[in-house]
């Protein structure tokens, strides 16, 4: 009995710990810093912000913290929240080809009745899920804590803001799925995929300092997708489509690399 | 009825190392064909080419009638493969990892695979991470046999079993030709390859050495001799060896002590290749004693392995279609 996306239901099953370790992470990650709010919001917080250096609150993206959507972007969705998002990712990512392969597990899997496309492909979707399943319940959580929390959230900017926050996520992990395509080595994934996400972070950290330094926002994935604070101000959706294109597009070269080389060796 | 492998002029290159030189040979359907060779040799290589896991740099292969690397998925379903290397995941059990192959490349009748574990003396239900090298490798046979492919495909298959599993094995390989299938196996230990295999590729650093029946590689093989006799002169006793083809290392010693009877001889000699010449010279003597040993087919495959080049083995002397076959591999 042939099952439908055998890879894909074996993707999902086998990772439920970990993915329930992220639920649990972010999850925490909620309701520690949106609680916070309502005590250190408003003008104490103006006078605090008042008081850093421009630079780094430019980079820490602080300048609209005093705001219930300036304050969830910054913290949540722009750092811990980004930084528990992508390191999931880019573990998943790495593991799934790269990984797979360089533990010697990949090779007896590409002797059964699968093709390599559909290895990368349906690996790839078991990761998009849990990326998926991860983004829902911050979006849950954030509107849950957006009463009590006095945050003032619209709740369309928030379902975008979770978009582009799933499709950050979505991007590093595609760039650590496709170069362990590419390589057979987890190493070059987590690099790839840690790349993307670090170099996004530092590159409108940087950028936002200076008209100087301001094409280093160009090359942001992190700035295109929060350059406008979406929480505040709703997505932009050029970027988010542009961020699921060049994921899909990461998918495919994953594919067909795979498709093209050796295993195993 | 097609061969279920056919390769010819295979060649594999690994960047600027080549560690297949031009193979040629086929397989029959419905035999065992065992390929021998030290580690490193490029058994292996064959392999991963058969399932198309990597790809050759020349040459084709044809496996159960088609390429490999066209035929895709429908293909792979008709052969198990049992990796050298293998791995399975840890934190699962064999059951799901059973079910999972089972989902890909079914069919499976969950029954079938009950009674290969009972055999082969598996428990399915413990954790892989704790099975030991051997039950490992039972897990690797029970997904190679289990959905009853017409081509099986095994790398050293019986490395980590013991004894008593070895025999099952044998015996799921014969009940499997017995049905139609044909297995293709790779070992480094000759006795192996010898109970199962009915035809057998000696692989040396990439290339065929040779193509034989385990029963053409009998007849190459060294075989010890040693007899006595009476009433003939030693130099007669030589000469009439010297008429046999194959005796070699020819030692004739005279007996004079007491209790021998006057004119006995005892020699000591070598033969390799057929036995019939030989009984009929000796049946001219008056022998006493007559020692002919089994010949060691690990010393065959050695002698074979040390000859300075490939193709100076002697073994497919018969004529048989393999024979011809590993001619064609001289070439390389």
């Amino acid at each position: 009995m042939p099952r439908i996306l055998p890879l894909f239901t074996k993707g999902l099953a086998d990772s439920w710990r970990s993915t329930l370790a992220w639920a649990l992470g972010l999850s925490a990650a909620c309701m520690l810093y949106l609680p916070l709010f309502p005590s250190i919001g408003g003008t104490q917080m103006e006078d605090m912000i008042n008081a850093l250096p421009p630079e780094m609150t430019k980079a820490l993206n602080y300048d609209q913290i005093a705001s219930g959507p300036g304050y969830t972007q910054a913290t949540m969705f722009g750092l811990l929240g980004f930084l528990l998002m992508s390191m999931a990712s880019v573990g998943w990512g790495a593991a799934a080809v790269g990984g797979d392969e360089e533990s010697g597990l990949l090779e007896l899997t590409l002797a059964h009745s699968v093709t390599r496309v559909q290895v990368v492909l349906e690996r790839a979707l078991a990761i998009l899920v849990r990326i998926a399943l991860l983004s829902v319940l911050v979006f849950l959580l954030v509107l849950g804590l957006n009463g009590p929390s006095q945050l003032g959230i619209d709740v369309g900017h928030l379902a975008g803001a979770v978009l582009l926050f799933a499709a950050l996520a979505l991007l590093s992990g595609t760039a650590a799925l496709c170069a362990g395509a590419l390589s057979g080595r987890k190493v070059y994934g987590i690099a790839a995929g840690a790349a993307v996400a670090v170099l996004g972070y530092v590159f409108n950290a940087v950028g936002r300092q200076s008209p100087d330094v301001e094409w280093l926002l160009n090359l942001s994935p992190y700035h295109w997708a929060y350059g406008n604070s979406p929480v505040a101000n709703g997505a932009d959706w050029g970027a988010a489509i542009g961020l699921y294109g060049i994921s899909l597009a990461l998918i495919g070269l994953g594919a067909v690399a795979l498709q093209r080389r050796d295993v195993g060796v | 009825m097609t061969q279920a492998i056919v390769v010819e002029g295979l060649r594999k290159k690994f960047g600027a190392r080549e560690v297949l030189h031009g193979l040629d040979f086929a397989v029959e359907p419905g035999t065992v064909f065992g390929v021998i060779g030290p580690n490193g040799a490029g058994k292996t290589t064959i392999m991963r080419c058969l399932l198309d896991i990597i790809r050759p740099s020349a040459g084709s292969i044809s496996v159960l009638g088609q390429d490999p690397r066209q035929a895709g998925t429908a293909l792979r379903r008709r052969i198990g493969y049992l990796p050298g290397e293998l791995h399975l995941e840890d934190r699962t059990t064999g059951r799901r990892i059973l079910e999972h192959f089972a989902a890909i490349s079914g069919p499976v009748e969950p029954r079938h695979v009950d009674g290969l574990a009972e055999r082969l003396n598996l428990d399915l239900d413990r954790q892989t991470r704790k099975l030991s090298k051997g039950n490992k490798q039972k897990l690797g046979l029970l997904q190679a046999f289990m959905h009853k492919p017409e081509l099986l495909v095994l790398d050293e298959p019986t490395s980590g079993l013991d004894p008593l599993v070895q025999q099952v094995f044998h015996t799921m390989v014969r009940e499997a030709v017995d049905e139609g299938a044909t297995v293709f196996l790779s070992s480094h230990v000759l006795s192996e390859v010898q109970q199962a295999a009915d035809a057998v590729a000696i692989l040396r650093d990439g290339e065929i050495v040779t193509v034989a029946t385990v029963e053409a590689l009998r007849t190459a093989a060294v075989r010890q001799l040693r007899f006595s006799s009476t009433g003939a002169e030693p130099h007669d006793v030589g000469a009439l060896l010297a008429r046999v083809p194959g005796v070699a290392n020819v030692a004739v010693r005279e007996l004079k002590a007491d209790g021998h009877a006057a004119g006995t001889v005892e020699v000591t000699a070598t033969l390799s290749g057929l036995v019939q010449p030989l009984i009929q010279e000796l049946s001219r003597l008056n022998l006493t004693d007559l020692v002919l040993e089994e010949p060691d087919l690990e010393d065959a495959v050695l002698t074979l392995y040390a000859g300075q080049s490939p193709g100076t083995g002697q073994a497919a002397g018969n004529g048989d279609t393999s024979g011809r076959r590993a001619e064609g591999a001289h070439r390389a």
